[in-house]
């Protein structure tokens, strides 16, 4: 580099940064295009890559799924649009599930809906999704031991839009509605996309085990085809109010109207753009030119309200029905028996500051929460134990933990075992002597607010003789790298990892634990296992007595299967006052079909 | 009475202080090796545990010159600890770049040929290579650390140094002294690192300041990108990262004065290596 330029180089960015700093007014104009069309960004570095209804690990983020219950609605929709969490009449494609035969089968009516093709929405659909999990269960990244389709001894069509499903025993009603049905079973067009080549004939492959892996392979290697999906034939066969036009690798979607559309819930804007960045901050700065009409701030920028109401945007937090954790890889042969140690977790958990990360971290756009359901001390499932908090920030306490079992904290600050043995004072099995409380914790980039919690944890926990190696990715490497592992797998390297920008885990309905805590479920990542919560989770699942979810939650909320951290809103959204019908649910559905232009 | 003859050093030096940026530079490079290296003697902050509750302080306020970041760390306290990081990578990967790009450049130049061909094709194709991605790229497979963006930095900023004194090679390899030596059985290696690189030196000294500057740069760039050290550490390209989140809500002391000290880190190192181009140059010397 020339010596002026070097100089100039240096200069410019110092005016830039000058520039930046000073530019405190309202930054340019409003509008956003043309009046039927609105503007939403995506969540910094999570954009969508998999299309697919049917989720394979790595494409698992929640923006998949709602963009694509936009164009293939499931059978039934809860939503919390009006302040609660409520069934969503409007958006599902089925009348409200009967149950008979003492909870045993389940009667589901379709309504009228019909294909872009013009084809009926008929029960065969939905059968062809149920045998397409049921054939591919080990590959589907939602698959989860003793749940849906496992828990179901049969499904019979009555008719063209009537089908029973008869259970393996009784469950929990709200449970099997609520979670099983919503989340997991919807109509798919069987009759374009039961086939197994691009080229080959369609027919009911699904119904034979051995074809019906086929058929989801070549559905897979469809969806793995990003660029493709605009153009790809399968994917414009859809039953909701949106088709996808435009879906780049980079993340960005356009949703057109669906005109063909036959369901109470028609769209009013003819398209729905999907804009993604790579940090709050570029997001933040197109939002300040008025380029989006449905975006985000960071709390950092939570000074800045009045600027953009004057913008002409409402700013708003979107509290999601969630909770936020790190979990551990019980399963890491190096760190795994050390996370076994319950005094580890609660030393880790101690010397976590919640109240403090909440309100200076995330200036009070998030909420301290302390066990497995969301910290709503309204919920009828939250327990006393988890409204407690009965591991409060005591830096004192979680060192006297760590101490106490056989570990020394070493001149470096980093404690190592010196007292190895599964003795109540020793460090435990399977620790041997020199082990150091080092971890690697992978967390997802692009938020100042989550760079800011991962410093305050690494600083605290220094205090207590625990040392974290903090390494940055993007949200879908994040996922990607921390799933449900074996010792003896490579990819059972990773230690910690965080994910939780927005919430590490959105409940559907009824928030029971089955899918993240269950000894072998899918989303159980860091391996947690435990005979009593299992029991626990089992029964929540199954009784319809409300306390059940109450003693899951207590146990879980003192045995710790991850570090409990503050839930932050979904986001702090930013919406135009131009567009109309805007609601934050706290499931997190995005209803775009619903939003107009004033 | 005729005045005694100035040695080369002294007349090296005279013009060396006749550029007076280069004296500023000199003056600014004390002055911040001093504030980074000596104040964290004399100003003493913690600047590895985070006090939530005392974040975003104004300067001023509860005994912080420049006030405190978001995490509470002391502006000011942290401005010295990340000068050190910043000086240490800068200075450690320019004086690696030089090394290696002097030694390449050397023997390439010297051996001529078919050697110097395939070494000089390496050298136009890692120029051919933006250097920010290279370290983009490293930073998303290693951890960053001290000695990994001084080894990443070193490893992509080499080439000009390479060119640079491929050139000088090629030029002083035909030199009288240098012919004969390899007439009286010397080696190849013998006369560049006896001969070659000693004669070269002024040019190798003037460039090795530039990329001092330039690995400055590289870190600040980086650090920006969100790619830099992890916390505790900081470095000022970090912290103006950092303080840029909180731009619009005029907290200025996040963002100038690392971007202060960045520009005149760079600067001063620009001035220095001016000087030295002046002193080591002979047309410059004798224009002076």
């Amino acid at each position: 580099m020339a010596v002026r330029s070097r100089v100039l180089v240096a200069v410019l960015a110092a005016a830039g940064i000058v520039l930046a700093a000073c530019s405190g007014g309202p930054a340019g104009q409003s509008g956003s295009g043309p009046s039927d069309s609105a503007t939403f960004a995506l969540p910094p570095n999570a954009t969508p890559n998999w299309i697919l209804p049917i989720g394979i690990p790595g494409h698992l983020s929640g923006i998949n799924t709602a963009v694509n219950r936009l164009m293939w609605p499931p059978l039934y929709t809860y939503a919390g649009d009006d302040g609660s969490l409520a069934f969503d009449e409007k958006a599902s494609v089925a009348n409200k599930p009967v149950f008979s035969d003492g909870g045993k089968t389940v009667t589901i009516t379709l309504k009228d809906y019909t294909w872009s093709t013009g084809a009926k929405v008929t029960a065969r659909d939905v059968e062809f999704h149920f045998n397409l999990i049921k054939a591919n269960k080990t590959k589907w990244g939602n698959y989860s031991k003793g749940r849906l389709p496992d828990n179901v001894v049969s499904f019979m069509i009555v008719d063209d839009k009537t089908f029973t499903l008869t259970l393996d025993k009784v469950y929990n009603t709200d449970w099997f509605a609520e979670n099983q049905l919503t989340q997991t079973l919807r109509p798919l067009p069987q009759a374009a996309w039961d086939k197994t080549s691009a080229d080959g004939p369609v027919g009911d492959f699904d119904r034979d085990p051995a074809t019906a892996v086929q058929v989801f392979d070549f559905l897979v290697e469809r969806s793995k085809q990003i660029a493709e999906y605009d153009k790809d034939p399968l994917w414009q066969v859809v039953s909701g109010p949106f088709r996808v036009t435009e879906y780049s690798p980079q993340g960005q979607v356009t949703l057109t109207r669906n005109d063909k559309y036959t369901g109470p819930d028609k769209a009013t804007l003819t398209t729905v753009s999907l804009k993604p960045f790579t940090s709050a901050d570029a997001e933040y700065n197109v939002l300040r030119t008025g380029q989006l009409d449905y975006g985000y701030i960071a709390s950092s920028n939570l000074g800045q309200t009045s600027a953009l109401e004057q913008q002409g945007y409402t700013v708003e937090p979107w509290q999601g029905w969630a909770i936020t954790y790190i979990p551990y890889n019980f399963n890491n042969p190096k760190v795994g028996p050390i996370f076994a140690q319950l005094y580890v977790r609660q030393a880790i958990q101690h010397a976590i500051d919640q109240p403090s990360i909440a309100k200076n971290i995330w200036r009070g756009s998030a909420a301290p929460g302390y066990g497995p359901v969301p910290q709503d001390e309204k919920s009828p499932f939250i327990s006393d134990a988890q409204k407690a908090n009965p591991y409060p920030f005591d830096i004192a306490k979680a060192k006297a933990l760590i101490t106490g079992h056989g570990w020394t904290i070493g001149a470096d600050g980093v404690a190592t075992c010196t007292s190895p043995g599964a003795a109540e004072n020793q460090c435990g099995a399977g620790i041997a002597a020199g082990t150091p409380l080092r971890f690697e914790l992978l967390a997802e980039s692009g938020s100042k607010e989550t760079d800011n919690t991962m410093s305050e944890l690494k600083s605290s926990l220094s205090q207590i003789g625990v040392a974290i190696d903090l390494k940055q990715a993007p949200l879908n490497t994040v996922l990607g790298n921390s799933k449900p592992c074996t010792p003896e797998q490579a990819e059972c390297s990773w230690q910690l990892s965080f994910f939780g920008t927005q919430g590490s885990w959105y409940f559907p309905a009824y928030p029971s634990g089955d899918r993240i805590f269950t000894t072998g479920a899918t989303s159980n990542l860091g391996s947690y296992s435990d005979p009593k919560a299992d029991e626990l989770i089992t029964r929540s699942t199954q009784s319809d007595d409300s306390a059940a979810m109450r003693e899951y939650g207590e146990y879980l909320t003192r045995n710790l299967p991850v570090i409990w951290l503050p839930n932050p809103a979904y986001q702090i959204s930013a919406t135009k006052t131009s567009l109309q019908g805007v609601e934050q649910d706290p499931l997190v559905g995005m209803s775009p079909q619903r939003w107009s232009r004033k | 009475m005729t005045a005694p003859a100035r040695s080369s050093a002294d007349e090296r030096l005279l013009a060396f202080r006749r550029n007076k940026l280069a004296l500023v530079g000199a003056a600014l490079l004390v002055l911040l090796v001093a504030f980074c290296f000596l104040g964290p003697l004399v100003y003493v902050t913690d600047q590895v545990h985070t006090v939530l509750e005392a974040a975003r302080l104004l300067p001023g306020e509860q005994g912080h010159p420049l006030g405190t970041d978001d995490l509470g760390y002391d502006v000011l306290g942290r401005l010295m600890a990340a000068g050190q990081t910043s000086l240490v990578i800068g200075l450690a990967a320019g004086a690696l770049a030089t090394v290696i790009g002097t030694a390449w450049g050397a023997v390439a130049g010297f051996y001529g040929g078919w050697l110097d061909a395939v070494m000089m094709r390496v050298v136009d194709a890692g120029i051919a290579i933006p250097g920010l991605f290279l370290l983009v790229v490293a930073a998303t497979l290693v951890t960053p650390s001290v000695p990994v963006l001084i080894l990443v930095i070193g490893l992509v900023s080499w080439l000009v140094p390479a060119r640079l004194m491929r050139a000088e090679s090629l030029a002083l390899r035909s030199r009288a002294y240098v012919e004969a030596m390899r007439l009286a059985g010397g080696t190849g290696l013998g006369a560049i690192r006896r001969h070659i690189v000693p004669n070269a030196i002024g040019t190798v000294i003037v460039n090795a300041t530039f990329q001092v500057a330039d690995a400055i740069l590289l870190v600040t760039y980086v650090s920006f990108l969100g790619l830099g050290i992890p916390p505790p550490a900081a470095n000022w390209g970090g912290m103006l990262s950092g303080g840029l989140a909180y731009s619009y809500d005029g907290y200025w002391w996040l963002i100038f004065p690392p971007g202060l000290l960045i520009v005149l880190t760079v600067c001063a190192f620009t001035f220095i290596g001016d000087g030295l181009r002046d002193a080591f140059d002979v047309r410059f010397r004798e224009r002076a």
